[in-house]
């Protein structure tokens, strides 16, 4: 089912919280809302989930608008951040209390607590009390008490972020396999980039109750629509370089650096140069393309390096090489910019100066 | 003063330089007044002829067993706690439901609604006998005026309605109690709990039932004992409103004991029904124990 | 505009508040007819109907309590009392009572802090058992050892002064305190103290500069709950004091009932004054009394 969010408001007293959301999450759709603590990702959730009063604004579930349904009457699903087990029942009575709730017949609600079990495989967990379980165990459970009823849209309040690393990485396939099996609309809140990066169809990257960027993972990481989003998302976090647009390069410092035909030609624009440190290479010696500057750190990653080069003007400028690329501390090192590969962004707004293709 | 400071600096000797005082008081004060207490219950104790004290043996206790006034007060004592503990705690647990809203003036209410706890019984049992006095009392002129009832209501002189009065202010001194050992409980139940059961469709009722009272089982379960152990022993809340009256209608053992020493000056026998008392304690309290499996979820 | 939604909940809102003030109103009642009644001249006492508000206020019954005037019916000469009456001691139980309760709490406070920190800081035989004996103590009711303690002090020489109440008070109040503190000290980190350990600070530095002032809350809560409790007490100034002299509150106003009348607009003003103290100490420590009672060390 269609969820259609249409100008949604939502104010504590004074104090905004959400300010004009227009979204659409498309039909079984898995979409993220992702931003940092604060943002109002999860309450924009709450109040598609009918926790939470809507203050302006619509919600549409396909043709419906539910801003007066109780939560009980919009037939979705939730998993919280901690689960939210009821400590007193057995994982059986757990993830069978939506069913009960409603009046569904005994033999049913066995029928579909056991389906569910076998899928989540805790069919061999089902008498014991939440207490009981690990971690991922619980974590499934909430899963299963969410996905036993069917529901039209599935809701996920950070339901990772309780669990370790490396359980974190293996749920993350799950849950994306879930959602295929489910054929439900899912819409997922998290403040990790690289959980929203690898299970969702579309992000929308929300700072300060606004949303900054909706769109597929690949646009969202190639053509960050502004600083926020550029520097968001991405790991090692994208270099910035304050300077100003001139005859087509780019003044920084005591150097300047060739830039694309932007759409719009500007002159004398404060601007800032964004750049992933993985765009970034090293060139052999100075040139037309390159600033120079020490290298004042060196991480090995493992299969790469980030090397941290500090330009004259004190800025540190991070590139990602190859593990095996021979860097040492001090040493003089030229950075290479592609022009095709660099993010320009207005001082000002911070909005994107979009180049021509 | 050179000792005294190396004497400081040594941890052990600090250790026991600090819990000294405790236990020479303990000791003196609590362990031994007990003790007395059990001593005396094998004895019989005139306090004007300290001289003529002896050993009886077990006669304290033949004499309370075979006495039909022990059995009355053991009996009213069990009535007196059970109705008294059911009102505080349904009061209380919906007293504490009131309270738990983040409304606006909360705070005020919640201090005020906590008041009876802090006013002397001696205060209060003074002014149940004002409000309820038959005559001139403004309880009774509510209820003819508003025609309740037709006939004053002798509060405190008919054995019915003086165990009532005094259940009434027991319930009004110590609902308080429950309200804050449950409104403590309710701030830490996940509002996540909450918002799942509203997902998974459950209504108001359903969650009161399915969220909230399994979580406040533990408190109530230690609120309840607590406070069955201490009502039965309760002394003031009785003597001073009824005396025991009219007639020994309400008393409890405490009372039974007190009049023994105090009256009868047969300090044997009232110690005896302290002993009894203390065995019904510590039942009261293995149940306890046994209920929350001792030291699994000490508070 | 409101919604459904909203109107409903404003609804509810409304019930809500309706029913809190009727239950503030039923729970407060006693107290503001006490009020009410003590601020009253004899006459309207008894008017009918009764009134709420005294229509003449009059605070003749608390100058005759605290400047101990004797006031009495002036209807007949047959009233006129004989002997000393209990409103001419008023002021002098309520210094008793100011001093036992003082008395008792610094030494109950004194004693547990001490003994918590050293039950939750050092390691020796017995120091897991002590708390859990204290809290046995703490339910056993006084009425079992206050004949005994009151033999005690017979043998002591103590009765009839304000001594013998104040150690009678330390027995009811100290196994509390000490069940608090130590509740309270083992929630406090060892790590500050480790710190200022390493920092060359001595033992009695630690415990002055670093302890207290954290265990603060803690002295508090126990301290309000150690002084409700000894300035609410009846039974221990009943059978341990008989000079008239050297009765608390709560034992002497008692005796206002003695006589054959019952001069109620003095007793409630009485009332009144004995409880504005606690009230007082409630208002100003609120926060610390529920996180006392959070702790679960509750005598009542």
């Amino acid at each position: 089912m269609e969820v259609r969010l249409e100008r949604i408001n939502k104010r504590f007293g004074a104090v905004q919280i959400l300010k004009d959301i227009d979204l659409v999450f498309p039909s079984r759709k898995f979409v993220t809302l992702l931003g940092p603590s604060g943002c109002g990702k999860t309450t924009l959730l709450r109040m598609i989930a009918g926790l939470e009063d809507i203050t302006a604004g619509k919600i549409w579930f396909g043709e419906r608008v539910v801003n007066e349904l109780a939560p009980r009457d919009r037939n979705i699903a939730m998993v919280f951040q901690s689960y939210a087990l009821y400590p007193q029942m057995t994982v059986r009575r757990n993830l069978g209390y939506g069913l009960r709730v409603r009046g569904t017949p005994v033999s049913e609600i066995d029928t579909a607590v056991e389906r569910v079990a076998r899928i989540l495989e805790i069919d061999h967990l089902l008498e014991r009390k939440p207490a009981q379980l690990s971690g991922g165990q619980r974590q499934r459970v909430a899963l299963g008490r969410a996905m036993v009823r069917k529901p039209d849209i599935f809701l996920m309040d950070e339901p990772l972020s309780n669990l370790d690393a490396k359980l974190r990485v293996t749920m993350r396939g799950e849950l994306r396999r879930f959602h295929l099996d489910l054929n439900a609309t899912t819409i997922y809140v998290t403040h990790d980039q690289l959980e929203a990066m690898t299970m969702s169809d579309l992000i929308a990257v929300m700072h300060h109750g606004v949303v900054q960027q909706y769109g597929t993972p690949a646009e969202i990481y190639s053509k960050p629509a502004n600083l926020f989003v550029a520097g968001f998302i991405g790991s090692p976090p994208m270099n910035f370089l304050e300077g100003e647009i001139s005859n087509r390069r780019f003044l920084v410092g005591d150097g300047s650096l060739p830039l694309p035909a932007l759409q719009v030609e500007a002159n004398a624009q404060k601007a800032v140069l964004g750049v992933r440190p993985q765009d970034l290479s090293r060139a052999p010696a100075a040139g037309q393309d390159t600033i120079t500057g020490t290298i004042s750190l060196v991480e090995l990653l493992g299969s790469e390096k980030l090397v941290e080069v500090q330009l004259q003007n004190r800025k540190r400028m991070s590139i990602q090489l190859r593990a095996d690329a021979f860097v040492e501390m001090g040493a003089l090192f030229h950075l290479r910019f592609d022009p095709q590969r660099l993010h320009l962004f207005d001082k000002e707004s911070g909005n994107i100066i979009p180049a021509s293709n | 003063m050179r000792r005294l400071h190396a004497l400081l600096s040594s941890d052990r000797a600090v250790g026991l330089l600090f819990i000294a005082p405790f236990v020479v008081t303990a000791i003196v004060f609590m362990v031994y007044p007990v003790v007395e207490a059990i001593r005396m219950a094998f004895y019989s104790y005139n306090p004007l002829r300290p001289d003529l004290s002896a050993f009886v043996g077990i006669a304290n206790f033949e004499f309370l067993f075979s006495d039909p006034l022990f059995w009355d007060s053991l009996w009213q004592a069990t009535v007196w706690t059970l109705l008294s503990i059911l009102f505080q705690t349904i009061l209380g647990v919906g007293i504490a439901m009131l309270l738990h809203r983040a409304l606006f003036g909360m705070a005020f209410f919640r201090g005020l609604l906590l008041f009876p706890y802090i006013v002397p019984t001696v205060v209060i049992a003074l002014i149940w006998r004002w409000i309820f006095n038959p005559e001139i009392g403004v309880v009774n002129y509510s209820l003819l005026a508003s025609g309740i009832i037709r006939e004053p209501v002798y509060w405190l002189s008919t054995p019915t309605m003086a165990m009532a009065s005094t259940i009434m202010l027991n319930v009004w001194k110590y609902t308080p109690f429950v309200v804050i050992c449950v409104l403590a409980r309710l701030q830490t139940v996940p509002l996540e709990l909450y918002d799942a059961a509203k997902v998974d469709g459950a209504g108001f009722i359903r969650r009161f039932i399915d969220v909230t009272l399994p979580q406040l089982r533990e408190v109530l379960i230690v609120v309840i004992v607590f406070r069955t152990i201490w009502t039965f022993n309760k002394f003031e809340e009785i003597y001073l409103l009824t005396k025991g009256g009219p007639g020994t209608s309400t008393f409890n053992l405490a009372v039974y004991s007190f009049e023994q020493s105090m009256a009868s000056l047969r300090l044997g026998v009232g110690a005896a029904t302290g002993v009894v008392m203390m065995i019904m304690l510590l039942i009261g309290s293995i149940v306890y124990l046994r209920i929350t499996k001792f030291g699994e979820e000490v508070r | 505009m409101l919604t459904r939604k909203q109107l409903w909940r404003a609804a509810r809102d409304a019930l809500l508040y309706v029913s809190l003030c009727t239950v503030t109103f039923i729970v407060c009642f006693p107290l503001i007819w006490a009020l009410s009644t003590s601020l009253k001249p004899k006459s309207e006492i008894f008017a009918t109907p009764p009134t709420l508000v005294p229509r003449t206020l009059t605070f003749e019954n608390y100058e005759a309590l605290l400047t101990g005037r004797q006031q009495y019916y002036h209807s007949g000469p047959q009233t006129a009392p004989s002997g000393p009456t209990p409103a001419q001691f008023f002021t002098r139980w309520f210094v008793n009572s100011v001093i036992v309760t003082a008395g008792s709490t610094l030494i109950s406070i004194v004693i547990s802090t001490l003994a918590a920190y050293s039950l939750t800081r050092f390691r020796y035989w017995g120091r897991s058992v002590v708390p859990y004996f204290s809290l046995l103590g703490y339910m056993v009711p006084s009425i079992i050892f206050v004949f005994p303690l009151f033999l005690m002090m017979v043998r002591l020489e103590l009765t009839d002064s304000l001594w013998s109440l104040i150690f009678g008070y330390v027995s009811i109040t100290l196994p509390f305190c000490m069940w608090l503190m130590w509740a309270f000290m083992r929630s406090i980190p060892i790590e500050i103290e480790e710190a200022a350990l390493i920092d060359g600070a001595s033992r009695y530095q630690v415990f002055r500069q670093v302890v207290l002032p954290t265990a603060l809350p803690g002295i508090i809560a126990a301290s309000i709950f150690a002084m409700i409790v000894s300035w609410n007490d009846y039974l221990f100034g009943r059978v341990f004091i008989n000079s008239l002299d050297n009765l608390t509150l709560t034992v002497g106003v008692m005796l206002f009932f003695e006589g054959t009348h019952v001069d109620w607009g003095l007793l409630m003003a009485a009332s009144v004054l004995m409880t504005v103290p606690m009230a007082i100490l409630f208002m100003a420590l609120q926060r610390h009394l529920v996180a006392g009672f959070g702790a679960g060390a509750v005598k009542g």
